[in-house]
């Protein structure tokens, strides 16, 4: 009888524990789970970003949010001036942070591992850190406008802006995983719980075209050029002219990208991508190359230069009002004869002008993968003036961004292939990569006009009025470009765009190098400016590259 | 052959307490140990995050140009190959 009672007290027992937990975890718990299941998004670490020599340009490193908890807090004053002292933070702003009717208040972000710890020894009541990544840059700002920076979206998640971190955010990015475990109050699982953990996919690396070493010289050599030619601003960029693989893109003034959100968003401007300016005379072997594709002129043809040109109510003249009669079509270019080059637009015709100008992709973008790339405009035909054929053959009436005018003027002296112009050559995950190939879009001249051309453009170093400090032995192609800044509907005289582009070794170019200097005070001239500071990094990177004499 | 079904349910539930302890105490000891892991692993990360970023630093041109100020290496002492090729010959 003894048995039976305690038997059925047992079953009792045991059926209000069922009964119980039952309630507990079935009628009553929000959506069936356990108080102890906790479930925790797993973020991937963002992608690195590193040269073409496997050099890191962006990396990923520990950082922590520190948190106050005000009502653990047990004497504010005193955490008020620790925080402060250490955060190099003032009283008042943290005070104005710290609402003490709160639960959970985030004072500062971005803390370094070392702050952590020097807290961490401090054993304050009442503060907490959760952890973080951020960007880590080793070579600081060499590439701001190539990077972009990651900021954060409305809802707070992280995203990249501007250039590569804009461009390829998805791929960076990766894909976040998540963590359902039931865990005991000292955090450790419970085995027979539930434990689901789905792994988050970290982002893919970027493998650039670029060349950190070559990025240096260029930025060292354009702040040397904005200095001493006291510009306002400036680009270099070099490109490998057979793939249009970027080397180096470097425009000044940039912005530091630890702080990024110190500068105005006009220093975010890559004037590479984004800017539109009116090329002027670096834009004449393009109308030079067009016009020996279509056979409308011979690199010795002659024209008779005797003076102005009067085109409608406009006079075209020479930059110096100078003229030497008769001469070849390369002097043309030699002394970026701007009544030569409206002989060459007459002779190709208005038609195959604008022809040429669609196969160079004026108008589109390149499709270059950073973020922000402006395509510049391209005017319907039907709304041509007559003077427009006239002034766009030596480079002014017509807007492109600096990119545009490097890849068409690769195009003329690889062969005649257009190409995409890119940064990135691969993409690596964890179980694959990527390799990016250069792309064609089009071939728009014959191996015999690129030739002929690149002959033309060595010629017009050689001979041109002014006199460089040239790498000696060097055989170097290129061309200077003066254009005036069009302002309400007229150019200001006092204004000029200098620009220089050019290729080294002329016969098998290793390197196309563009250099654009936005309103230099020293001389307008991009003779003056432009090339000399052309010449400067070309002699760089022909000791970089040790790159033997051509003579 | 009641004692035997007596004795053997007996032993049974004693055995299953036993096992029933070791698997909790087993089950224990595993969750000490994937807390463990997990906790190195996460250290692991973030010293990995560290050495990057220092290995990074050391192979950054920002430490170069230190270096070579450091070491007085300046304009003056740099080879000038390409404006006096003698120095390439010598």
């Amino acid at each position: 009888m003894k048995i039976k009672f305690i038997f059925l007290l047992f079953i009792a027992f045991y059926l209000t524990i069922i009964i119980r937990l039952f309630f507990l975890q079935v009628i009553y718990s929000p959506a069936n789970k356990s108080p102890y299941l906790k479930t925790n998004k797993l973020y991937p670490v963002r992608g690195r970003i590193y040269d073409q020599k496997n050099q890191a340009l962006v990396l990923n490193q520990n950082s922590y949010q520190l948190y106050v908890e005000p009502k653990k807090v047990e004497d504010k004053d005193k955490l008020l001036h620790l925080l402060s002292e250490n955060l190099e933070m003032e009283e008042t702003s943290i005070s104005a942070k710290l609402d003490m009717s709160k639960y959970w208040v985030a004072i500062a972000g971005g803390l370094t591992q070392e702050q952590k710890d020097k807290f961490d020894k401090l054993n304050l009541k009442g503060i907490g850190f959760d952890y973080q990544t951020k960007r880590f840059y080793p070579e600081a700002s060499l590439s701001a406008h190539i990077l972009g920076f990651l900021g954060k979206e409305s809802q707070g998640e992280d995203v990249g802006y501007l250039g590569l971190e804009g461009f390829y955010d998805r791929d960076l990015r990766g894909l976040p995983g998540f963590l359902e475990t039931e865990r005991d109050v000292i955090g450790r699982p419970i085995l027979i719980g539930v434990q689901q953990r789905v792994e988050a996919e970290d982002g893919r690396d970027l493998i650039l075209t670029i060349d950190k070493n070559v990025q240096e010289i260029s930025k060292k050599r354009l702040l040397e050029g904005l200095d001493k030619y006291k510009a306002k601003k400036g680009c270099i960029i070099t490109a490998n002219p057979k793939t249009m693989a970027i080397l180096s893109l470097v425009c000044l003034p940039d912005y530091d990208l630890e702080k990024y959100y110190l500068f105005n968003e006009n220093f975010y401007k890559n004037l590479a991508i984004s800017d539109l300016y009116e090329p002027g005379s670096v834009f004449k072997p393009l109308i030079m190359a067009a016009a020996l594709e279509e056979k409308k002129i011979k690199p010795n043809d002659t024209y008779n230069e005797t003076g102005q040109v009067a085109v409608g109510e406009y006079n075209i003249k020479t930059w110096n009002d100078k003229y030497e009669g008769k001469i070849s079509m390369t002097r043309i270019l030699e002394k970026s004869s701007n009544v030569g080059m409206v002989y060459i637009g007459e002779k190709l015709g208005n038609r195959k002008i604008y022809n040429y100008f669609e196969k160079f992709g004026f108008g589109q973008n390149t499709g270059i993968d950073l973020e922000g790339e402006a395509s510049g405009y391209l005017k319907p035909q039907k709304n041509w003036y007559p003077i427009d054929y006239t002034t766009v053959t030596f480079g002014q009436g017509i807007a492109i961004t600096p990119i545009q005018m490097i890849r068409a003027f690769a195009s003329i002296i690889n062969g005649g292939y257009l190409m995409k112009p890119y940064l990135v050559q691969k993409i690596v995950s964890e179980n694959k990569v990527v390799e990016i190939k250069p792309k064609v879009e089009r071939k728009i001249f014959s191996q015999t006009t690129s030739d002929i051309i690149k002959k033309m453009l060595i010629s017009t170093i050689e001979n041109a009025e002014a006199k460089w400090d040239r790498p000696k032995g060097y055989i170097i192609g290129g061309k200077t470009g003066t254009a005036q800044v069009p302002i309400k509907g007229h150019y200001d005289v006092s204004k000029t765009i200098a620009s220089f582009i050019g290729f080294a070794p002329a016969d098998n170019p290793r390197f196309l190098t563009f250099v654009v200097l936005y309103e230099p005070k020293s001389s307008p001239w991009g003779s003056e400016t432009a090339a000399p500071l052309f010449f400067d990094v070309a002699k760089d990177l022909i000791v970089y590259y040790g790159i033997l004499l051509s003579q | 052959m009641k004692n035997i079904f007596l004795r053997t349910t007996g032993l049974m539930i004693v055995g299953l307490i036993v096992l029933n302890l070791f698997v909790m105490i087993y089950g224990i000891v595993l969750s000490d140990e994937i807390n463990n892991f997990e906790q190195k692993t996460d250290k692991l990360h973030k010293i990995n995050l560290t050495l990057e970023k220092e290995v990074a630093n050391l192979s950054s041109l920002k430490f170069a140009q230190e270096q070579a100020k450091e070491f007085d290496f300046t304009n003056s002492s740099a080879p000038q190959y390409i404006d006096q090729l003698k120095y390439a010959y010598r």
